[in-house]
């Protein structure tokens, strides 16, 4: 690795009241081990909060974890207000429980990409570094 | 068996009665039962095993190693039948919390449900009542849950999403129209953050039908610690959380001695990772915080112990989940009565409310009828008391009626058919089993003294032991499963890729709407002063430190709306402060 790479940012982050965040957490410990520098937000944060914390901790990607069935609310919301932030070149990938027919919509809404739950975490890994990698 | 067998005139030498009677018999020639096994053992089974090796590496969810056979060597040291088993519904009641068991009354068949509004969902509870729920417990959606009001910013895009909204009493006379909180057998809900108000509601809702408190039964969860561990609906700081929750097992206490005002949970510490013995002891120790709190105002062990009941989880491992539901009655049993020295057997029989799961997944849902009915199944060879079931989609949304419909007839199949509760503790005496309970026992009491060496259930959150115990373990079980060392099928076994159907049930469109208008129903149609003098004397309780039931019930009365209330709660006690550990 060349001295001039940085480590890929990542901010895991919990939005709305969902506050099942074992899969967060372990999410955020895996991307850790496979070198990238890991913020987590912990629970309750508003879409507001979130874009405010990717901008202070210059992140290449915003991982979301969803389960409460407000994703089509709120993960449109994130990706407009990092829109109206200037930041429109930060990842916004999603994980939880998210219907098949949902998820054409949330791409179209500028989010980059829906792992299910249950996706082997190395297969997350492999995404972000194969995406936002050669960024850093 | 014993050398009795032997002594028939088969033999050239028939025993002497002294050697038929010594205890671990010899089995095949003369050997002694240790000498046996070892034969056993080295010559057969591990001859076996050096030829074709075993299928895996048999190890646990929570670290006990299984062995390839349990005989009495395993249960016999040191272990007494009448001291450390007994008999169903006496000390240490490993057997059962009461002597008829299941046999003079079957366990609860119940169901958690909950979505939309109050309207919509009213329809799903008559259904569920139609075809034989005995207790109802509400899915409160997480506005609700949290203490936010259908019409607040942090909201937005939730209202009726996990659960019903609630607001106001208006909203639950609405949810429980029709339903006859007498001829069912225990109505409830979770109401973790919000324990004062929901019970406030549930007395309220019975004073406005004329019934008194003994014609009905309330049932809550309103265990608030492990939410700031787990689940994650907390409002206040802990320490006031516990308090306001203590209040309502206190009130309980003296007004409603048959309701169970809090449910102590494993459950979803455990399905964070921590493992099931290890949840088990921090949900020990949340209990015995709680009931530390109720001691220091000056109750008997006995009045307040038989209020508590617990929420014991293993969604891994069939008999270790047998082995814990035995092992955390006695456990609590003897924690009762040693420390705290309760003589009512009521403070000394833990009653247990459980929700079956197994590791169900997203892959080909359908099979999640299987996972969690044998689930199910481990809880009642366990000895549960009320019985809830997940449904097969419960992992990708609210459940649509016809999977609460399986997951209901699942439970009536267990309590009726194949025989499984004929008899009291059927696994009582299996080596295996035994050996287990005794061995979870054990982990419990190792991980309780741990957390006491840390400094109690508080330490557990402060000190992010409870934290730190959950993500090791979830890691563990991430790469247990992606190593493929523990099977799922059609996870890491004949692997299918995850869906979430389009069938998935979805919450009517209008369900923001209708819950905000019936939010400005009821602000219109209140009397202001009425509910601003309830809200004073809720300040009023904050500050004293007096019984917040009283007051809420009161504010209830007079339609003070959910989140009226904790804002309240809010401005006295502070809010809590999340984590960003992981």
């Amino acid at each position: 690795m060349a001295a001039s790479e940085r480590k890929v940012r990542v901010l895991v982050a919990k939005v709305g009241l969902d506050g099942h965040d074992v899969g967060a957490r372990v999410i955020a410990r895996g991307l850790l081990d496979a070198g990238m520098e890991v913020i987590y937000t912990g629970l309750r944060r508003t879409p507001e909060q979130v874009v405010r914390a990717a901008l202070e901790e210059d992140v290449d990607v915003i991982g979301i974890s969803i389960l409460s069935g407000a994703h089509l609310t709120l993960l449109p919301r994130l990706r407009k207000l990092l829109g109206e932030a200037g930041a429109q070149d930060i990842g916004l990938i999603a994980g939880g429980v998210i219907p098949q027919e949902d998820i054409g919509p949330l791409k179209e809404a500028g989010v980059n990409e829906i792992f299910l739950s249950g996706t082997p975490v190395p297969d997350i890994v492999h995404y972000i570094l194969e995406r936002y990698g050669d960024r850093a | 068996m014993g050398s009795g067998y032997g002594r028939g005139h088969h033999r050239s030498k028939e025993p002497s009665v002294n050697e038929s009677l010594k205890p671990q018999p010899a089995g095949p020639g003369t050997a002694s039962l240790p000498e046996a096994l070892k034969e056993w053992r080295e010559r057969h089974y591990d001859a076996e095993v050096a030829e074709k090796g075993e299928q895996r590496s048999f190890m646990s969810d929570v670290g006990i190693k299984i062995a390839p056979l349990y005989t009495p060597l395993d249960v016999d040291s040191g272990r007494s039948y009448l001291e450390d088993i007994g008999f169903p519904g006496q000390y240490p009641f490993t057997r059962g919390d009461r002597a008829g068991m299941y046999r003079t009354e079957s366990f609860v068949v119940s169901a958690y449900s909950g979505f939309g509004d109050a309207q919509d969902c009213n329809k799903r509870f008559q259904t569920l009542v139609d075809w034989g729920a005995e207790q109802l417990l509400v899915a409160l959606d997480l506005p609700t849950q949290c203490g936010y009001d259908s019409d607040h910013e942090m909201s937005t895009g939730e209202v009726g999403q996990v659960g019903v909204a609630i607001d106001s009493l208006a909203d639950m006379e609405a949810l429980f129209d029709g339903i006859d909180l007498t001829r069912i057998k225990r109505v409830g809900t979770l109401g973790n953050s919000i324990g004062p108000i929901v019970l406030a509601m549930f007395a309220a809702l019975g004073e406005r039908r004329g019934l008194e408190w003994s014609q009905y039964t309330v049932n809550l969860q309103n265990d608030p610690l492990k939410e700031y561990i787990a689940r994650g609906t907390q409002i206040l700081p802990a320490e006031a959380a516990a308090r306001l929750a203590s209040d309502c097992v206190a009130w309980c206490a003296e007004h409603a001695p048959n309701w169970s005002p809090m449910t102590v949970c494993v459950n979803h510490i455990n399905a964070g990772g921590a493992g099931s013995s290890r949840s088990a002891a921090i949900a020990l120790s949340n209990a015995m915080h709680y009931l530390d709190l109720l001691l220091g105002k000056g109750y008997g062990i006995d009045q307040v112990a038989p209020l508590l009941h617990m929420f014991p989880d293993e969604r891994h491992d069939f008999f270790i989940s047998v082995a814990n539901l035995r092992a955390l009655r006695r456990t609590w049993a003897r924690l009762m009565k040693e420390r705290y020295g309760a003589t009512r057997p009521e403070a000394m029989a833990l009653r247990m409310t459980v929700y079956g799961h197994g590791q169900e997944t997203l892959q080909e849902p359908l099979n999640n009828i299987v996972r969690i009915g044998f689930g199910t199944l481990a809880y009642v060879l366990g000895g549960a008391s009320y019985v809830y079931i997940a449904s097969y989609d419960e992992a990708v949304s609210t459940p649509t009626e016809e999977s609460v419909k399986v997951a209901l007839r699942t439970q009536q199949i267990l309590a009726n058919e194949h025989g499984f509760i004929d008899t009291i503790d059927p696994l009582g005496g299996s080596y295996f089993v035994e050996t287990l309970t005794n061995q979870i026992e054990e982990q419990i009491r190792g991980a309780l003294s741990e957390i006491e060496d840390a400094g109690g259930a508080r330490a557990v959150i402060t000190t992010g032991l409870g934290r730190r115990w959950m993500t090791e373990g979830a890691v563990r079980r991430q790469r247990a499963l992606d190593s493929g060392s523990r099977p799922w099928v059609t996870v890491n076994k004949w692997p299918q890729q995850p869906n979430v159907p389009n069938t998935a049930f979805r919450i009517d469109s209008r369900t923001l709407q209708k819950q905000l208008r019936r939010i400005a129903d009821v602000k219109a149609r209140r009397d202001p002063a009425r509910v601003e003098a309830a809200l004073a004397a809720i300040d009023e309780a904050c500050r004293n430190g007096s019984n917040m039931v009283p007051p809420t019930i009161e504010a209830v009365k007079a339609l003070a709306t959910v989140g009226e209330i904790c804002e309240r709660w809010k401005s006295h006690f502070g809010v809590f402060e999340p984590s960003t550990d992981f």
